[in-house]
């Protein structure tokens, strides 16, 4: 046999990575000793031969990598290999390799993986690496350490005590001592109702002279805050230190799931964005506010250098913004006075989205709860100065497009902001379009939930199956496709003869937020964190659960990696930008790169399919 | 079942008749082997995806000028046991050159029919032949057979095409101009396009599309090869 004769099988070794860097020679030797195997789906694993262990290269089909506990490792596709840990470690198979469509696979028997490893540096290296990645990426999940980025089900107490509703205090308090903790939760029916503190037992029992046969409904506090299982531990302690409690239930989907205390939360270490946003909580003066700030930028770093996912750097660093926002209008309300009617501060844009990196400017707007006479106007013109020049000052520059509380045509009574909603969505036309993609992410970082709920609700009620309207975002969001060409190679920016590289931004992440955005309008779902958006889409199953999950990690992937590169030219006093050459990145993360690329292609022609064929 | 008994009684008839006429023991031996396989599953039959590449599509008149083979064992397909060989033919390759790249020179180094036929025979014995469109292929072997031994053999085969038509028809109702070549099938299974064309490349796609298929079908250690086999003679 000669060796051309299998020449579309070298072809297939020849463009694709590590395989692309062999001799000709090693190339044909290696398709002349391939094993094709046939997966078909319906069998739903690889079945491992523990005696001949083997390197598999996918070419055509799909395969998802599992732990032992079932935890995601890797996802493979056609041109990438699975089975090498084994190679490479000597370990037997502990992971399953689910078959998640039909898949044609070339085996390399492991005497030539070897082989080709030894007469090959490069070829060597890229398996070696792949493998730390890989070991990586387990040892991430196993990470504690981090408060910003461990969460509350690595802390909280999974049995928590609780105790029905008609109980006595007494009953209560035998039952804190006899467990020795210094709160309970209070059930009817299941469902919590309440909590019963050691404060509790001394503020509203003994102080007020009851009796111990009082019922635990009585003096219990009701409607308690709680936390989700999932949540940050450090959204946790927001919530403990803006509402000045220790004990905060966890719930999940109405069910009480357990504790968790400002001590367990101690002891897991307090860390910088919290000492950060304590700091913050505790100036009295802007200027000292102004001064705070700047550790922000130091905080972004940290966390980069840390190897924090880019989603909870989103949200850790939106937090902070939130907590400035914050406490700009706390102080500012000291020097006005009392607001004459309640408000929401709006959030836009990334802040909303809670993805804000670096070099973030404002989108933001203010919600009344009715119609401002003279005197308000004055006073919410006044406040909103302030605060948006206060935000300048902390770094959060002006936006250059004037969406801010402080432009009286974003200053709005409830009433307004809801025909305004109403006419971009019934009149979509290219301007409505482009401020819908802002507007549409929104949140309230201060002032009552219930009057913005109020908002949104009427939002949710004109966009939702909406026909036209999202057949226009839809066709908006596409106008921008991922930087990837013909045979799948990057399409880069030029200035001039410079080349500027790829724009994770408006070229990555932002068609992500578009497509997540366009089907949670499209169903109403009321979530704005495009990680969240995806999450829901995929329970409502308006999304297929691969193609959610392949576009939450494209998503996750993109956003590290332009946060990765943030922090590699801030180190290195470049100019800080959203823009990445790819001759920068080793061979694996550009061909990771290209597959999250190709997701965005793919959801987008999804989408395409999806809200635009009529029109 | 059925099929199974019926396929071991022709043999056993075949070999009865012929036991005057086929005299050449290798022959007889050949066929023999070959009914161990009716009753093992796909996984553990011993099987050899083949293709031929002829002059013409008559087998009266065409002649084969290579061969492709490649085993197919435990649902896959080892390439390092994959064999092509030319074989020298009367005359020129005329038209046909264009279609298998093969050229008057590149022949010069390969067996004449007879050595041909005898190394067909010596590496596909005790395997069942796989093909697509088979009986296509399987009248120019028994054609050579003939011409070289002065007997054809009765053949057991797997006939991918005829497995894609049986189940196209059941899915769709009526075949459509070209939907069961060899490339329009291996689309339905997703199976990679290849751009070279020859024998060997030919029969190692024949090989994947059948695992497709049989996994398609219920799985490699569900279906039994005497569901699958017809016979040539």
């Amino acid at each position: 046999m000669n060796a051309s004769e299998l020449q579309p099988i070298e072809q297939f070794l020849q463009s694709h990575a590590p395989f692309d860097v062999l001799s000709p020679a090693l190339i044909a030797r290696c398709a002349r000793e391939i094993n094709i195997g046939y997966y078909p789906k319906a069998s739903a694993f690889v079945e491992f031969d523990p005696i001949n262990p083997k390197l598999y290269l996918v070419r055509s089909g799909a395969f998802e990598v599992r732990d032992p506990q079932g935890v995601l490792v890797d996802r493979v596709a056609e041109g990438e290999c699975f089975g090498f840990s084994t190679l490479l470690s000597g370990e037997k198979v502990v992971n399953k390799v689910a078959i998640l469509e039909d898949g044609l696979v070339y085996h390399i028997p492991q005497p030539l993986f070897t082989e080709l490893r030894t007469q090959n540096r490069p070829f060597d290296t890229f398996f070696t690496r792949a493998f730390a990645q890989r070991l990586r990426n387990e040892h991430k999940f196993k990470a504690k350490d981090l408060t910003t980025t461990s969460r509350i089900t690595n802390l909280m107490s999974h049995k928590p005590i609780s105790i029905e509703v008609n109980a006595s205090i007494q009953q209560a308090a035998r039952l804190m001592r006899d467990n020795r903790v210094s709160s309970v939760l209070v059930l009817h029916q299941q469902q919590l109702v309440g909590i019963l503190t050691d404060r509790d037992l001394r503020n509203r029992v003994l102080a007020e002279g009851l009796d111990g046969d009082v019922c635990v409904e009585k003096v219990m506090t009701k409607q308690p805050q709680t936390v989700a299982s999932n949540a940050l531990v450090f959204e946790a302690m927001l919530l403990m230190s803006e509402h000045n409690i220790h004990h905060l239930p966890v719930v999940d989907n109405q069910q009480a799931k357990g504790m968790v205390t400002s001590t367990d939360i101690l002891r897991s270490q307090s860390s910088q964005p919290l000492l950060l946003i304590g700091e913050i909580d505790r100036q009295a003066s802007i200027e000292k506010l102004i001064h705070v700030s700047k550790q922000i930028p130091v905080l972004l770093q940290n966390l980069i250098s840390a190897d924090a996912r880019a989603e909870e750097i989103g949200r850790v660093l939106t937090s902070v913004t939130d907590a400035l926002t914050r406490r700009l209008i706390v102080l500012n309300q000291q020097l006005l006075g009392k607001a004459p009617m309640a408000f929401c501060w709006l959030a836009f844009g990334s802040q909303g989205r809670q993805d804000q990196v670096a070099c973030s400017d404002q989108d933001n707007g203010l919600l009344l709860a009715h119609e401002a006479d003279e005197f308000a106007a004055a006073y919410f013109d006044k406040l909103t100065h302030a605060v948006c020049k206060g935000l300048d000052q902390c770094g959060y520059i002006y936006c250059p497009g004037d969406i801010m509380a402080q432009n009286p045509l974003w200053r709005l009574s409830l009433q307004h902001w809801q025909q305004k909603f109403k006419k971009w969505v019934l009149s979509p036309e290219p301007k409505a379009l482009m401020h819908a993609s802002i507007f549409f992410d929104m949140r309230a970082v201060y002032g009552p939930q219930t009057l913005f709920d109020e908002l949104q609700d009427s939002v949710m009620s004109h966009t939702k199956d909406n026909d036209i309207f999202l057949a226009g975002m839809a066709g908006n969001s596409l106008q921008q496709t991922p930087p990837l060409g013909f045979f799948r190679k990057f399409v880069l920016e030029r200035d001039g003869s410079e080349v500027k590289g790829m724009d994770l931004k408006h070229k990555g992440s932002a068609l992500i937020n578009d497509i997540a955005r366009v089907y949670a309008l499209s169903a109403g779902i009321k979530e704005v964190n495009t990680a969240k958006r995806i999450r829901a889409l995929m329970d409502a199953n308006i999304m297929n659960r691969k193609d959610a999950l392949n576009l939450a990690d494209a998503h996750e992937f993109i956003a590290h990696m332009r946060l990765a590169n943030q922090g590699y030219q801030a180190t290195n006093n470049l100019i800080v930008s959203n823009y990445l050459k790819p001759q920068d990145l080793s061979s694996l993360l550009r061909h990771q790169l290209r597959d999250a690329f190709k997701v965005v292609h793919d959801a987008q022609s999804g989408l395409k399919l999806k809200f635009t064929r009529s029109f | 079942m059925v099929n199974h008994l019926w396929l071991k009684s022709r043999f056993w008839f075949d070999s009865l008749s012929k036991s005057q006429g086929l005299n050449n023991r290798h022959l007889i031996e050949y066929q023999q082997t070959l009914t161990q396989q009716f009753m093992r599953n796909i996984y553990d039959a011993d099987l050899m995806a083949i293709d031929l590449e002829m002059t013409g599509l008559d087998p009266l008149k065409d002649q084969i000028i290579s061969i492709g083979l490649v085993p197919i064992n435990h649902g896959s397909i080892p390439l390092a046991k994959a064999k092509h060989l030319m074989i020298s033919i009367d005359g020129s390759v005329g038209q046909s050159a264009a279609v298998h790249g093969i050229v008057d020179h590149q022949l010069q180094n390969a067996l004449p029919i007879e050595a041909a036929m005898a190394w067909l025979l010596e590496q596909t014995k005790g395997r069942i032949l796989v093909a697509h469109h088979a009986p296509m292929d399987m009248a120019f072997i028994q054609k050579s057979l003939d011409n070289v031994f002065g007997q054809r053999l009765l053949l057991p085969f797997i006939d991918t095409l005829m497995i894609e038509k049986t189940r196209y028809l059941r899915q769709h109702g009526q075949l459509i101009e070209g939907c069961v070549r060899l490339g329009q099938s291996r689309e339905r299974y997703h199976l990679p396009i290849y751009a070279g064309h020859n024998a060997l490349i030919d029969a190692i796609a024949c090989a994947e599309l059948f695992l497709a298929q049989v996994s398609a079908l219920g799985g490699l250690k569900q279906i039994k090869c005497h569901e699958l086999v017809g016979l040539s003679k």
